[in-house]
Order: structure tokens, then sequence, then C-alpha cells
């Protein structure tokens, strides 16, 4: 056979077509692929203490399944992105998550503000998400079919303070107080439109400036219209406990209740006694608060023990961020081992067919109607000044 | 009631009348308007707090240092904001410089101090109540400062030299007085008084890089009020403002305070546009 140039040409043509038609990857080579988790974390800026809580959580949780040998022999790769809690960082991450590092799902962003411009990003390229913001516009199912909240939404927590109010403390005279940034005003408003609609009544509103040095005249106003309880929305620590050091000064035992950052820990260098901080509670979680004789849920102790014997630190952060951050990592997990595969489809499916799954935080149920996933009736109530290695202690009135 | 408007309102009063003698005392030296006037009184809070709770100096040692750290920022800001546009102030770019600088100071702080109020310790440890240390050490630190600022003004060659800077700086430099030099000391100067201010308002309005902010803003009404480069203006400007802001609180409330505040603030500029004690400057033609 004789060999022409024209020959040669054309097989070398042929050959270097075939190069660039993709060959089909063994199924073998699939299987062992990772599964990639898109980490939206604000690692600093000034809101990133949650975000630390998340990630020992995001970390202890993937290391324990990778060392089981990972899911369907898939191990998780965690593929994190600094956001400094900047939405226009969070929204070119998000970007370069889907296009770039070719995520099979993304777990945060972790502040609504960062949320509220990714979430769209995120409903186009129908990538699988779950996230803890709080802001209720966040999970609309018809919108952003593909994003699920594992964490209460601002009206569960409004509804978690006001059963609270009305039905444990059964008081019925209600001051409402919020500070005047955006989520202040909104959530007063909200607040004090739902105790009226519950048949409360509302005996002061007021949205007060974060910065306002005296406290007096609100809390003075508050006490002359006989309110029983001061429900706060705000997430000013200098505010709360100027109102604190404000109601001692003026010998008045009514309660605080509302906003989790009542119980943060900066307002103990804040008030003037630690006495000023009683009767303070904050909105908390079952499975993070222990009851009177000191016991966490079963399930949430064995989870300390665990991390206590993986050394993950908790005294200087949240139980409930470490265990929500074990439970994101767990719920792609599970979604990737029932479904088969990654394909956003059945990561989707599987997240709508939850009822009662549960997690380390809470018991999720999802639906293709319904993306909260947080149960209400899981929030409660902590002692403000009580915590404990992330933990809080069940307000009164809880059995 | 009556007790806790006066006792509070005399003590934002007196912060915000300092930080309006903070604005004159650039002013005056300087015919530039330093909008870095609510960061040096932040900066007094901030430093207070830094040098006395954290590193558990005493307190006059941690009050010196306080002074010296907000006068260098003082000066900084003549040197960094200030000089470069001295030679066009008709076009106000100090405005945006000086502003500039204020951003930077609030958003240093924010990284390295944090973004939530930290406290402040007791100074004296004397009263309670309407009486407490945190309402009557700004009035008397307001007080002091004032006095300080009369006597340096009348008795001492170097106040003399700076109100023929004030009064005018091309005749001042033609008797050969170093208009530079006293400019920067005039800075330094500003950074001692705005550093009084939040030395003695840390504890009522904590330490707090967001303070920096809103004293910028309450601290330029009484200057307003008072007729710019006029220090008893800018104190009965100051304590009227504070009365009244509290007054405020306590009847409407909330953010109407704030809006009851602006509406007499505009009203007054309206009736006297020089300020209730300030008087129309001749210009050079």
């Amino acid at each position: 056979m004789s060999i022409s140039r024209r020959g040669i040409l054309l097989g070398g043509a042929g050959a270097l077509g075939a190069a660039t038609f993709p060959l089909a990857r063994p199924a073998i080579a699939q299987s062992s692929e990772p599964i990639k988790i898109g980490w939206l974390a604000a690692m600093t800026g000034p809101s990133s203490a949650p975000t630390v809580g998340f990630n020992r959580g995001v970390t202890f949780a993937t290391e324990a399944i990778n060392a089981a040998g990972g899911v369907k022999g898939r191990k998780i790769e965690i593929i994190t992105r600094d956001t400094q809690g900047d939405p226009t960082k969070a929204v070119n991450a998000t970007q370069e998550l889907i296009s770039q590092a070719k995520v099979h799902a993304i777990w945060g962003p972790v502040n609504s503000g960062e949320a509220l411009a990714t979430t769209p990003l995120m409903a186009r390229a129908k990538m699988p998400d779950l996230h803890p913001c709080v802001v209720d516009t966040l999970i609309d199912p018809a919108k952003f079919p593909a994003a699920f909240r594992i964490a209460p939404s601002n009206g569960q927590w409004d509804d978690a303070v006001r059963n609270y109010c009305l039905k444990v403390l059964k008081v019925s005279k209600i001051a409402v107080i919020g500070d005047t940034t955006g989520y202040g005003v909104t959530a007063v408003k909200a607040s004090v439109e739902a105790f009226k609609k519950d048949g409360a009544d509302v005996v002061y509103s007021a949205n007060i400036d974060a910065t306002q040095p005296d406290m007096t005249p609100d809390m003075l106003r508050a006490k002359n219209a006989a309110a029983q309880v001061i429900v706060v929305w705000s997430v000013s620590t200098g505010m709360e406990a100027r109102m604190f050091n404000t109601r001692a000064s003026m010998n008045w035992d009514v309660a605080f209740v509302g906003h989790p950052s009542l119980a943060s820990g900066e307002l103990a260098s804040l008030i003037e006694k630690p006495a000023n901080w009683e009767k303070v509670y904050a909105i908390g979680y079952k499975s993070c608060s222990y009851d009177s004789a000191g016991k966490l849920p079963a399930k949430s102790q064995d989870l300390v023990d665990r991390l206590n014997k993986a050394k993950v630190p908790l005294n200087d952060t949240l139980l409930w961020w470490i265990a929500g951050g074990i439970d994101a990592v767990e719920l792609i997990a599970r979604a990737v081992e029932a479904s088969g595969s990654t394909d956003s489809e059945g990561i989707v499916k599987y997240w709508n067919s939850l009822s009662k799954y549960p997690g380390y935080f809470g018991n999720y149920s999802f639906s293709p109607t319904q993306h909260n996933g947080y149960p209400t009736d899981e929030i409660v109530m902590s002692e403000a000044r009580s915590a404990k290695n992330g933990t809080f202690a069940l307000a009164p009135g809880y059995s | 009631m009556l007790g806790s408007i006066i006792a509070s309102g005399l003590a934002a009063g007196a912060i915000y009348a300092l930080v309006g003698i903070t604005y004159n005392t650039m002013f005056s030296t300087s015919r530039v308007m330093s909008f870095t006037a609510g960061q040096l009184a932040m900066l007094g809070g901030v430093f207070g707090s830094l040098f006395m709770l954290k590193m558990g100096m005493p307190t006059l040692v941690g009050f010196a240092l306080t002074l010296v750290a907000c006068a260098i920022i003082g000066v900084i800001t003549e040197f960094v904001a200030v000089r470069p546009v001295l030679k066009s102030l008709e076009q106000h770019l100090y405005v945006l410089s000086t502003l500039a600088l204020a951003l930077m100071i609030q958003q240093v702080t924010a990284i390295k101090w944090g973004t939530e109020p930290q406290p402040f310790p007791r100074i004296v440890g004397l009263g309670t109540g309407v009486w407490d240390e945190k309402f009557w050490l700004p009035v008397v630190a307001c007080g002091l400062t004032i006095l300080g600022l009369e006597y340096l003004y009348r008795r001492t060659l170097v106040g003399h030299a700076f109100m023929a800077i004030a009064e005018d700086n091309f005749a001042a430099r033609a008797l050969g007085l170093p208009e530079r030099n006293l400019r920067v000391a005039s800075y330094a100067l500003a950074g001692v008084i705005g550093g009084v201010a939040g030395f003695a308002g840390g504890e009522l309005m904590l330490a707090f890089f967001a303070n920096g902010a809103l004293l910028n803003f309450y601290g330029f009404v009484p200057v307003a009020l008072g007729g710019l480069g006029n220090n008893r203006g800018a104190l009965i400007g100051g304590l009227a403002l504070g009365l009244f802001q509290q007054a405020a609180n306590f009847l409407v409330g909330g953010i109407f305070s704030s809006v009851a505040v602006f509406a007499i603030f505009i009203i007054v500029l309206l009736a006297a546009p020089s300020g209730l004690f300030g008087s129309a400057t001749a210009r050079r033609v």
C-alpha cells in the first residue's frame, strides 16, 4: 500500500478532529469526582462572628463524612470564598463558584444583605442553595425554586416572641422598640401589627436612634403607658445596654423580650452591673438551650461531646451556628446520596421531600411550596445572660 | 422628667458645644470647615477606653495620652486635608478633602476598634441619677475648656497671635507672624478640644466608631446657630440644641425628635443666616 501525502493529511485531520470530541469518561471516574460545595462565607469583616461559628460546623461535618468514606465513595470538597459581608463581593464569588469552580450546591451567604443580591443569581443558574438568612422575601419557591432556608425567618422570630409574651408571660400591654435602621423600622411595624392582630394592646412603639445617649425618654413613656413587657428589635448592643441600665435606674422590673442580640456577650461589658441584664429574654432554640438542671437535649449533648473530642472551640461562638454549618453540609450530602447524583434537580427534589429531617440545629421540613424549613415551635426564649459554651438557659415558663 | 431633660440635655449639649468649638478653632486660622471635628471627638472616647480599659493605664495618664493622640490627628488633618487645598479655598475643595479624611478615620476605627460600642470607664465615680458623672462631667469639661480658651486668647502671646491670624491673616503675615506654624498649632489645639469632648462624654456615648458621624453633624449645628468662629455662640447654641433635643425626645420621641431639631435649625438659619450671634462679614474687594 502506498502512502500518499493526501492520505497523511486526511488522516492527520481526522485524528485532530477526533481528539477534539470529548471521550466518554468511564463511570468509575465520574463517581469518584468530589462533591463540590460552594461556601459563601463572611470570614472577615465586621459581621464575621456567625461565619466563624458556621465554618467550624462545615469543617467538622466535612471531615466526618470524608473520614467515613464520603458519599458513595465521593469525597466532599468545600470551596470557600470570603465575601467579607459585602454584597458585591458575594455576587462576584457566586458567579465564580457557579461558572468557574462548577460547584454542585452552595451553602450561604449567611447575612441577608448578601443573600438579597446572590439569590436571584443562583435562581437563574438553578443552583441548589441552603442559607440561614432571616429576611422573609429571600424564600419564594416560585421565584427561587432552588433556595432553601435552614434557620428561622424574621416572621418566625416575631411569632415566637409574640407567643412567649402572650402565652407564656401572659401579658397584654406591650411596648415595641427598635432602632432606626431599615431592619428596626420594618421589624417594629410587623411586630406591632401582629400583636394587634392577636388582640394585644400595644401601648407604646418607637424607633430610637441607636446612638441616642440617654434612653430615659422612651423608657419613661413606655412605663407611663403601663407596658408589661418591652419587645426589642435591634442589633445595637449599645442601645440595648443603655435600655437595661435605664430600666435599673428607674427601679422598673419590666421584662425585655426580643432579638437574639439581647444575649450578645458584648453586653456584659456595657451594662453598669450584672443585675441589669436580668429579666432579659432573647430568641434562642430548643436544640441549643439547657434546662433548669443544666442539661441539653440528648442529641445536642452528643454533638457537644463529639465537638469537644474533636477540640472544636465552643466558648467563643454559638452552638447553633456550628450545628447549622453541620446540617448544611449533611443536607447536601444526603441529597446527593438519595438522588444518586449531583444534578441540581435531584438535590432540590430530595430537599422538597423532607419532613422533620432530624438535623442538629432543628428538624427541617420542606415541600415544593414551602422552603422555610425551620419549625417555629423549636424557637424558644433564652435567659439572655446565661451563655455557657454557646448555649443558653431556657427562659422561665418552659417545662 | 424635667431633671432628666436638663441633665441629659446639658450633657449632650456640652459635647455638641465642644465639637462646635473644635470646628471654630480649625476655622479661625485656616478659613476651612474641617469635617474631622466629630471624628476627633469620637477618637477621644475610643483612645480613652483603649488606654484606660484595654491597656489598664491610670486615668490621668490615659487622659494625657488621649489628648496627645487627638492632637496628632489634628495636625495630620492640617497636613493631609487642609494645606493642599488652601490655595483654592473659593472652590471649597476642603469639603471633599476633610470629609474624605473623616471617612478614613471612621473606617480605620471600625476595622481596628470594632463596630460595636465598647465601654468607657468611670472617671471620678461621683453621683447617681441625674447627678451621675456621665451627665455633669461633659458640662464641667466644657466650662473648663471655655475658660482655658478665654485665658489663652486674652492673656497669652500665642493666643493673641491666633486672634491676629483669625482677624486678618494677610496683615498678620505682614507683621511677621508665623502663620503656617500657628495654623498647625491651632489644629493640634482643635484635636485636644475634640479629645476632651470625647473623653468627657465617653461614659454617656460609649467608645463607638459611629459617634464620629453623629457628632460631626450635631456639632455643626451650634456653629451654624451661634455664628461661624464664635465660641460663645457655639456654647450657647450647643447647650440649646442639647436641651431642645432632649425635650423633643421626651415630648415627641424617636425619629420625630430629630425632625424637630432640624426644623428649628432651618427656621433659625432662614431668620438669621449668619447665626444668632454672628455678624455679616465684610467681603474684600
